[in-house]
């Protein structure tokens, strides 16, 4: 009996001891964080018609599967660039371009560590579906911790545009237009109508009051105050889009720089804004772009603005010139009124 | 005084009688010889299937009323008559056959290549201003990653030669039903946890992490990693979305301004910089600067936090970036006692 005893005092033991020693090891996450995704899809469908498409999704953990859950959200612009504002609320109200009642995808997926999935995708458009520009987000979420004060939790998110031809809205708006300030870590965006730094951007703001997404193509002519020209050729180089309802800011390099490198198998081209090397002065800048969807009329959009470009070194010479100028004027006027040079004496007074 | 009348309406004359000619030169003068732009321009492709042969309708409204000859049609990428012009890639109009004209009409191609057509008629005065004209046999481009766009002139003679009358662009464009997978598709590269590496191709597989225990005196810190990166031309953003720091009912308010760190106050921050006060966190890594921290959350010992914000972003394709985000939590002596947790979602998106 007393063996017995001592029998199950040493299991309890070891049951306890085993208990400590699993919640003292960190409970890791059951799904990877670290994925790759397609972020953006195009379409451009009849209706009546479907389009049958993948949705390739890389697990890039090798120890650790990825278990992700598929959701179709709406979404809009954060405000007069290109990142979507994701209605995640479950109760979000749908938007009329809403691609959600059209888009199926699956619910979930699990991808083994270090490999690949292919997910179906397809877009189905009822018959007699008005002409438009259509739109959602495929939410991937990987699931998230259990402990800790602070839980990390992983999303990719894959933009689907679909567009179904016909005779749409179109109405574009030029809202502003000229040098353009871009944003860095440390500044924020802005046009600037006087710069002490080199502009090397141009940009124009443009309103889309349509019922279709507008992506324009155009150039910029850039003129300084001796006439030399300057052209921008691709005044949308992203192919951006400004969004059904959207402010959209277009920016355009007057300088391009290419950088290129390899990601991911493959090589990448990045075209950032270089130092365009403009002098001081005024600068004269002609907008002309144009839009139009297949079928509907080509409107084009023509403006023109000025700025200055006034760097500091430029304003402290002129303003050092202007002094020494100032000082021989003072001088001469001087010796043409008193017949001698620097301030009125007692006695010349007299005189 | 005979010489100062005389050099007084002398004076006059000059100011406001050739100030008032000007005017009429400049408004009756000027648009006779001064060409203009089509209106209601359009282009209608009966199929934008990429290198298909189709037809193409060209509509647009001539706006001068002058006699008209000839109308020259040359495709190019660009739609700005004074540009050079680019053949797009897999067009061919060289076998394009005039079927349908409406609205001015009597005119016949004069002569035709990959790219250019010229319409000529006898010439004649314009009357019905909307007209459109249907081209059969041409050949769609075949790039579909940019626009192309046809410029339009039309002339007094019949071979498109001389002064041009009127000018204008219209714009096409061939699309896929799928989107065609170049030679790299476009993609997004995404990983979270305590520690990533710069490529994402392995984490400490952390997702969580113990801050200690809150106390008036004392700013608790914590650190995560997120590395992302996309060959997308449109660029990424990455938001932070989740509530605040929370136990039951109770939240840790979150700063909506960059704020420093204040011991004793309610607080629950991030930023995406290195910082010493606390001592905590790192400047973003990799080599490439157009991906950046969100100029609210990049200011060091400054930290904010509102759901949904953007808290890094790429306007255009991106090397591998990693970014370290640092989280600070301060608490009032009167704070409710509990656990206070957080679960930070930070999803990557690519941009339109």
């Amino acid at each position: 009996m007393k063996r017995f005893k001592s029998m199950v005092v040493a299991g309890f033991a070891v049951l306890m001891a085993t208990a400590y020693a699993l919640t003292a090891v960190p409970a890791h996450a059951e799904s990877s964080a670290a994925l790759s995704i397609t972020p953006k899809k195009n379409y451009t469908i009849e209706a009546g018609k479907s389009v049958k498409d993948k949705l390739v999704i890389r697990n890039l953990d090798a120890k650790i599967p990825l278990v992700l859950s598929l959701r179709v959200v709406d979404f809009t612009f954060n405000d007069d660039g290109g990142t979507p504002k994701l209605m995640l609320a479950q109760d979000a109200p749908q938007t009329t371009w809403s691609l959600k009642p059209f888009l199926t995808v699956p619910e979930t997926v699990t991808i083994a560590p270090n490999s690949t999935e292919s997910l179906d995708l397809g877009v189905a458009i009822p018959k007699g579906h008005g002409a438009g520009s259509y739109y959602s987000a495929i939410v991937y979420s990987a699931g998230s911790s259990d402990g800790g004060n602070v839980g990390l939790s992983a999303s990719g998110v894959t933009l689907v545009f679909t567009s179904i031809p016909g005779k749409v809205n179109e109405n574009l708006t030029l809202q502003n237009f000229g040098a353009y300030n871009l944003a860095t870590a440390n500044k924020k965006n802005g046009y600037m109508f006087v710069a002490t730094d080199m502009p090397q951007a141009l940009a124009y703001t443009l309103k889309n009051a349509g019922n279709v997404t507008e992506s324009p193509v155009g150039s910029i002519t850039l003129k300084d105050m001796f006439g030399h020209e300057q052209e921008i050729d691709d005044v949308n180089p992203n192919k951006s889009l400004a969004l059904i309802g959207q402010t959209r800011t277009f920016t355009a390099c007057i300088k391009l720089k290419d950088q290129k490198a390899q990601f991911n198998g493959g090589t990448i081209q990045s075209t950032e804004c270089a130092a365009p090397g403009l002098w001081p002065g005024l600068y004269t800048a002609t907008l002309d772009i144009f839009y139009g969807q297949n079928g509907n009329s080509t409107k084009e959009i023509v403006n023109v603005a000025h700025f200055w470009y006034l760097p500091w070194w430029f304003i402290f010479l002129i303003t050092a010139i202007l002094a020494v100028v100032g000082y021989y004027v003072w001088r001469i006027v001087r010796r043409i009124k008193y017949g001698r040079p620097g301030p009125r004496t007692k006695a010349a007074r007299r005189k | 005084m005979r010489f100062h009348a005389f050099m007084f309406s002398w004076r006059h004359m000059l100011s406001e009688e050739g100030f008032a000619l000007l005017l009429v030169l400049f408004v009756f003068a000027a648009p006779v010889s001064a060409a203009m732009r089509f209106q209601e321009r359009g282009l209608y492709m009966n199929s934008s299937v990429p290198g298909a042969t189709t037809s193409y309708t060209v509509s647009w409204r001539f706006m001068s009323p002058q006699v008209v000859g000839s109308v020259d049609m040359l495709f190019c990428q660009d739609p700005i008559p004074y540009h050079p012009c680019v053949t797009p890639a897999g067009l061919n109009v060289s076998n394009a056959a005039l079927s349908h004209e409406s609205g001015e009409t009597g005119f016949s191609i004069l002569s035709k290549s990959t790219n250019h057509i010229v319409l000529t008629r006898l010439p004649s005065m314009i009357t019905s201003g909307s007209s459109s004209y249907t081209f059969d046999n041409i050949v769609n481009p075949t790039d579909t990653s940019q626009a192309f766009s046809i410029r339009l002139r039309s002339h007094g003679s019949t071979d498109a030669t001389g002064a041009q009358i009127d000018f204008g662009s219209v714009r096409g464009e061939v699309t896929d039903g799928v989107v065609l997978e170049t030679q790299v598709p476009p993609m997004l590269i995404f990983c979270v946890a305590q520690e990533v590496e710069d490529n994402c191709t392995s984490t400490n597989e952390n997702y969580y992490t113990d801050m200690g225990q809150l106390s008036s005196k004392s700013t608790l810190t914590a650190q995560s990693q997120m590395a992302v990166g996309t060959n997308a031309s449109g660029g990424f953003a990455i938001t932070a979305n989740g509530i605040p720091m929370s136990a039951g009912t109770s939240v840790i308010d979150s700063p909506t301004t960059p704020t420093e760190s204040v011991q004793g106050s309610n607080q629950f921050g991030i930023n995406l910089v290195a910082n010493n006060s606390p001592t905590v966190g790192g400047n973003p890594e990799g080599v490439w600067a157009n991906a950046v921290a969100a100029p609210d959350y990049s200011i060091p010992n400054h930290y904010k936090y509102v759901s949904g914000d953007v808290i890094a972003y790429s306007p255009n394709v991106s090397l591998m970036k990693k970014f370290t985000v640092s989280y600070i939590v301060n608490s009032n002596e009167n704070l409710r006692a509990g656990v206070y947790t957080t679960t930070i979602t930070y999803i990557a998106s690519g941009r339109f």
